[in-house]
């Protein structure tokens, strides 16, 4: 697949020593970066470095700034991220990054699973980066949706529950890697298409062909000439569907709602539908 | 706020409520021995993935769901397979799997 924000082993192996291009690794834990990762890269932490640490949001503007100046991150290096779970939290990181506006941004095709299961090298050498004085710009707010653009959206423009099909009809509250305790209800936002991260990658966790990705989006009945807002249950699946969407597809008026299904199946008042059908405003 | 992250290996059973659980679990084993790199990943009743988790160094896995009918497919670097399972609410079923 070529697509100048998605790059391959091939063309990672022989970036690896550049020093323009910084590989981040991006995983909830960094438990599997402290055991090996691909040469030179280092490491980013989805929970404590990227979300606030007291409410439920992104770290602002200036502690982005901070965090990427700390790591010896450039505006003008090319970033290249990658992780674990097929590259969700990898997504997320890269959707981030894009809205913070940084300029080059790319994501490694299967992640971290695609490449261990291909034996490519991986090493426990930490990398040291010189500290830089990074500049983001104002969130593109264009790409993040927030509770009150999916209400509006009910029924009029397009809802995306990325999330497995048993979590969209309320049989499972999370993903069954997880514990099925969450005290929330289970369901879905009203007149919501269920197309499932998953019907975008491949086993080993890299991108479909796009022509397999337009006819996923097609057979499914989306019309991309609307507004169109993927969620899931904390908005990293969804991630990956919008980097599906905006990066490979090309289409520009699409957002992620990162409070997901985790801030909509909380809310009091609001219309919820279960079962596997959409159901209707 | 806790996240989707797959812990490797699983999560474990410490303080969970067994019986609101349809636990699966198992260990993925190549040749005579567990395998140390690979995934395993649960599909529906319909194919469609449900999870995956990251296999321990002893090739462990484990998922949480509901009753019914799950397949567990294994992964590890050139080989992989498929496995049926029945899932009982209450209940942890062990599945091992071999690979070679």
């Amino acid at each position: 697949m070529s697509n100048q924000a998605l790059v391959d082993a091939e063309w990672a192996l022989s970036h690896l020593d550049d020093a323009k291009v910084v590989f981040i690794e991006v995983d909830e834990d960094t438990e599997a970066y402290a055991a090996n990762h691909i040469k030179n890269a280092i490491a980013l932490n989805w929970k404590t470095d990227l979300q606030d640490p007291i409410r439920r949001d992104f770290v602002n503007k200036e502690q982005f700034e901070a965090l990427l100046s700390a790591k010896g991150v450039s505006n003008d290096d090319t970033v290249v991220l990658y992780g674990g779970n097929n590259n969700w939290f990898a997504a997320y990181a890269f959707w981030y990054f894009k809205l913070y506006g940084h300029g080059d941004v790319r994501l490694l095709d299967g992640g971290r699973k695609k490449w261990e299961l291909d034996g490519r090298e991986l090493v426990s050498d930490v990398p040291s980066r010189a500290a830089t004085k990074y500049v983001a710009k104002d969130q593109d707010r264009s790409i993040r949706a927030f509770r009150e653009d999916v209400l509006k959206a009910i029924g009029t423009q397009n809802l995306v529950d990325v999330r497995s099909p048993d979590e969209y009809a309320g049989r499972l509250l999370a993903p069954a890697h997880l514990p099925q305790e969450a005290a929330r209800i289970g369901g879905h936002i009203p007149t919501a298409a269920n197309i499932p991260w998953s019907k975008a990658a491949n086993e080993d966790g890299s991108f479909k062909s796009i022509d397999e990705l337009k006819a996923l989006y097609e057979g499914a009945g989306v019309d991309l000439n609307k507004d169109t807002i993927a969620y899931c249950r904390i908005g990293e699946r969804s991630a990956h569907s919008w980097f599906v969407l905006h990066e490979l597809l090309g289409v520009k008026n699409v957002s992620n709602y990162d409070g997901s299904w985790t801030e909509y199946g909380s809310l009091v008042g609001v219309p919820v539908a279960v079962g596997d059908e959409p159901g209707t405003a | 706020m806790s996240g989707c992250g797959a812990v490797v290996g699983g999560v474990s059973l410490d303080n969970v409520d067994i019986s609101t659980q349809a636990v699966i679990q198992g260990v993925i084993t190549s040749g005579d021995a567990p395998a140390s790199v690979g995934y395993a990943r649960l599909l529906d009743r319909n194919g469609e993935f449900v999870a995956e988790v990251p296999i321990s160094k002893q090739g462990e896995f484990r998922f949480f769901t509901v009753a019914g009918d799950w397949t567990v497919v294994a992964l590890i670097p050139g080989a992989n397979s498929r496995t049926q399972v029945k899932a009982i609410l209450g209940k942890v079923l062990d599945v091992d799997i071999s690979l070679s």
